[in-house]
């Protein structure tokens, strides 16, 4: 059963600057309040002034990533898009619902509610690249991503023909919910330095956001990174053993033990309370494996797993792994990569190969 | 040909009624739910008719058995996703691997707009409890925990193609063995926000919509939620009473035309009718009833004739939009739209598309306008289109047809 998908292209905008696919976290941003935002590549190479002015954060980061990724994939045709996002388009929706309160719901723009619809980012890069083909936007919490990436496994085990799929996600920290998540005490009170925060203990995470896209082929390319192979959620995990058998499972359902697998890329995101589990994990179960952590460069949200991907897919092409990302080393060469993260109780398993 | 995905539950909430029963009598007796809103607080409620489901969130609440602060989203889809649950005869059914494939499109809207009334004056007010279930995953979180299902619980967002695709989604995780059964479908509350933001598109009638009809001037909102349990040949053989209908054929696709507004030729709609076709191995001629989109919209309804027209020429089925009885219920109307296309299937009617006086000019033809019975109805394709060019069919079939 060859089922397996390329990742042929890559593309993330992020709080560091990833935008560019020639170097590999050569510099790490660094943040000492607890919120990152995205690091704007020049949308002029994107997006026309007037619809620069026009579109919202999530919008120009969103669709620019998948550009990124479509370009590096060579720009093949797509048979697919699917695209996750936690929130969907907070800005536009804020700024809709306060228009609605100003007016008392009076004449209102219908701009910004246009673009607050969840699937605007998937549907705008349809629209871009005259795409006429599936398009699918997930919005489920720490699972939206992971859906978008099922959506696209299951394109790959239904359809032959099919060939090419771009699969990424999107989020963004608006106002109104930095202001909103503040109160529901969220985020790190105290100042923190972003490449501490994974080894200091603490209460709270690192506000995050950021797209990031992979174009998925049924062959391989010059291109190519490596292979993604399958996808798992694991709902609200009861306690460890729940989440041991599932890890185990999953690998097995793949002709695969924990001694195949290299490197663990853990979704740590710094706050005691919700890392428990993959603290354990880390510990007792990947006992062999380079452990590698991402949040403390992307921040927490519901899509960073994207950013998880990507990163696994520069580890496999370059066969490096940056020493910012090392948390534990067994000086393992990246072949196998298992992507294990957490969005408060929604866990998940993403399996990349070289 | 990929193995068949069965329909073996259902549930429903919407203007027509708190259940399968209570919409069937309303279709069958042309009675439509779309009047003036009197439960929604908003400056439209004389202005703007709408379908909303005719309980305060107290009597939903304790029809759900939930919290009463629990958003309308989720209260519906609660209602909704038990009796299609309580509906699938399958013996220790939380045994199977199951799935949760809900839809809805702006989530917990209902309570985060009042928060934002206090929020936008001053940023430390509102109250908290009034957003933690703002995202659409939250509603879907809820049910699926109060339901005991958990081996994929997720939720899709496509505008008002979500529900149709949220049964795509769960047909394809059922035919490649990642589940036994799921409920998909969608829920949606009508909310201020998207009251203000159709209006703001100027696309809502002030009166009783008339999609397909030449005088029509926009659609009318409504609410509701809509489930159909969907499991595997290997499920069904272990039913005491076999199903009879099937999810056959289905096709996503994108208009890649306008944000908000569909081709004039309806390409993305042509592309979805004729996809769910092919995957279903079907010919037009099959094809005994189409529900429509028909939202009432003067765009969509033009489109949609458009493309029909052409994939379907002068041979055509029987043609309604029975958003003529629930209003548009956005990312729940697929869900809704299915129950009534397995209705009709089972009983053998077609329902009327209601208050149709003046033929499109740009068609050669009209919808049924008065409730047919005693039909074959072997094959029905129920359509959903929305905003972002999300186009979706879906083909339901008689069982051995």
């Amino acid at each position: 059963m060859n089922k397996e998908l390329y990742i042929n292209g890559i593309g993330a905008i992020s709080p560091q600057k990833t935008f560019d696919n020639s170097v590999f976290l050569e510099e790490v941003l660094s943040y000492s309040t607890n919120k990152m935002m995205c690091v704007d590549p020049d949308y002029s190479l994107f997006f026309d002034g007037r619809a620069i002015r026009r579109m919202s954060r999530i919008l120009k980061f969103g669709i620019a990533a998948a550009m990124i990724a479509i370009e590096d994939a060579g720009k093949p045709e797509l048979d697919a898009i699917s695209t996750g996002t936690g929130f969907g388009c907070l800005e536009d929706s804020e700024i809709f619902l306060r228009n609605i309160v100003a007016e008392n719901e009076g004449v209102v723009s219908p701009t910004p509610f246009i673009q607050s619809t969840h699937n605007t980012v998937s549907g705008q890069i349809a629209l871009l690249l005259k795409c006429q083909k599936s398009n699918n936007t997930f919005s489920h919490k720490g699972f939206s991503f992971e859906s978008a990436l099922l959506d696209a496994r299951l394109n790959a085990l239904d359809y032959n023909v099919q060939q090419n799929f771009l699969v990424g996600s999107s989020d963004e920290v608006s106002t109104a919910s930095y202001a909103i998540m503040s109160r529901m005490n969220i985020f790190r009170k105290e100042p923190c330095d972003n490449l501490a925060q994974l080894a200091s203990s603490g209460k709270g995470v690192i506000a995050g956001e950021g797209a990031a896209y992979v174009v998925l082929g049924k062959a391989a390319t010059e291109n190519t990174y490596g292979r993604f192979v399958d996808v798992k959620m694991i709902s609200n995990p009861k306690d460890e053993a729940t989440i041991e058998k599932a890890i185990h499972a999953f690998l097995a359902l793949h002709e695969l033990s924990l001694k195949d697998v290299d490197i663990v890329i853990s979704g740590l995101c710094g706050d005691e309370s919700r890392d428990t589990l993959l603290k354990h994990c880390n510990e007792k179960v990947y006992t062999e494996q380079t452990i590698v952590g991402f949040k403390h460069l992307c921040g927490e949200y519901m899509t960073a797993s994207s950013f998880a991907v990507w990163l696994g897919a520069k580890m496999l092409k370059t066969q490096q792994v940056p020493e910012s990302v090392v948390l534990r080393n067994t000086a393992r060469t990246p072949k196998t990569i298992l992507i294990h993260n957490a969005y408060k109780t929604s866990h998940s398993l993403i399996l990349l190969k070289q | 040909m990929p193995s068949a995905v069965y329909i073996v539950g259902r549930g429903v909430i919407s203007a027509l009624g708190d259940d399968l029963s209570g919409n069937r009598q309303s279709l069958l007796q042309s009675q439509a739910g779309i009047k003036a809103i009197t439960r929604l607080n908003t400056r439209y409620s004389e202005m703007l008719p709408a379908a909303e489901v005719p309980h305060t969130n107290e009597a939903l609440a304790a029809m759900a058995d939930m919290p009463v602060t629990t958003t309308r989203t989720a209260l519906l889809s609660m209602i909704a996703a038990k009796e299609a649950f309580d509906s699938f005869q399958l013996p220790d059914k939380l045994n199977y691997r199951a799935g949760f494939i809900s839809a809805n499109t702006v989530g917990g809207m209902d309570k985060t707009e009042d928060f934002m009334k206090e929020f936008a004056v001053d940023t430390t007010k509102g109250k908290l409890h009034d957003v933690i279930h703002h995202d659409c995953g939250a509603a879907t979180e809820l049910v699926a925990e109060k339901l005991g299902i958990t081996e994929v619980v997720t939720t899709i967002s496509t505008a008002c193609s979500s529900a149709a695709n949220a049964m795509i989604y769960a047909a394809r995780l059922i035919r490649n063995g990642y589940l036994d059964w799921a409920i998909a479908g969608g829920t949606d509350a009508l909310s201020r926000f998207t009251i203000n933001g159709f209006n703001s598109l100027m696309i809502l009638d002030n009166e009783l919509c008339r999609p397909f009809d030449d005088t029509r001037k926009g659609l009318n909102l409504g609410e509701g939620a809509g489930y159909v349990v969907l499991a595997s040949e290997k499920i069904v053989a272990q039913l005491a009473q076999q199903p009879t209908v099937k999810l056959s054929g289905f096709a996503n696709a994108n208009d890649a035309f306008h944000q908000t507004a569909s081709s004039p030729e309806g390409r993305g709609n042509f592309d979805a009718m004729s996809g769910a076709l092919a995957e279903a191995g079907l010919q037009p001629a099959d094809i005994d009833y189409i529900n429509l989109h028909g939202t009432g919209t003067a765009n969509n309804d033009s489109s949609e004739g458009i493309a029909i027209s052409r994939l379907f020429g002068k041979d055509l089925p029987y043609l309604s939009s029975t958003k003529t009885y629930t209003g548009h219920t956005l990312a729940a109307c697929g869900g809704i739209e299915a129950i009534y296309s397995t209705l009709a299937i089972e009983e053998g009617v077609v329902f009327p598309n209601l208050r149709f006086q003046h033929q499109m000019k740009e068609l050669e033809f009209e919808p049924q306008i008065c409730l047919l019975e005693g039909k074959e109805i072997r094959h029905v394709l129920s359509n959903s289109f929305g905003f972002g060019g999300n186009c979706t069919s879906l083909i339901f079939s008689k069982v051995n047809e």
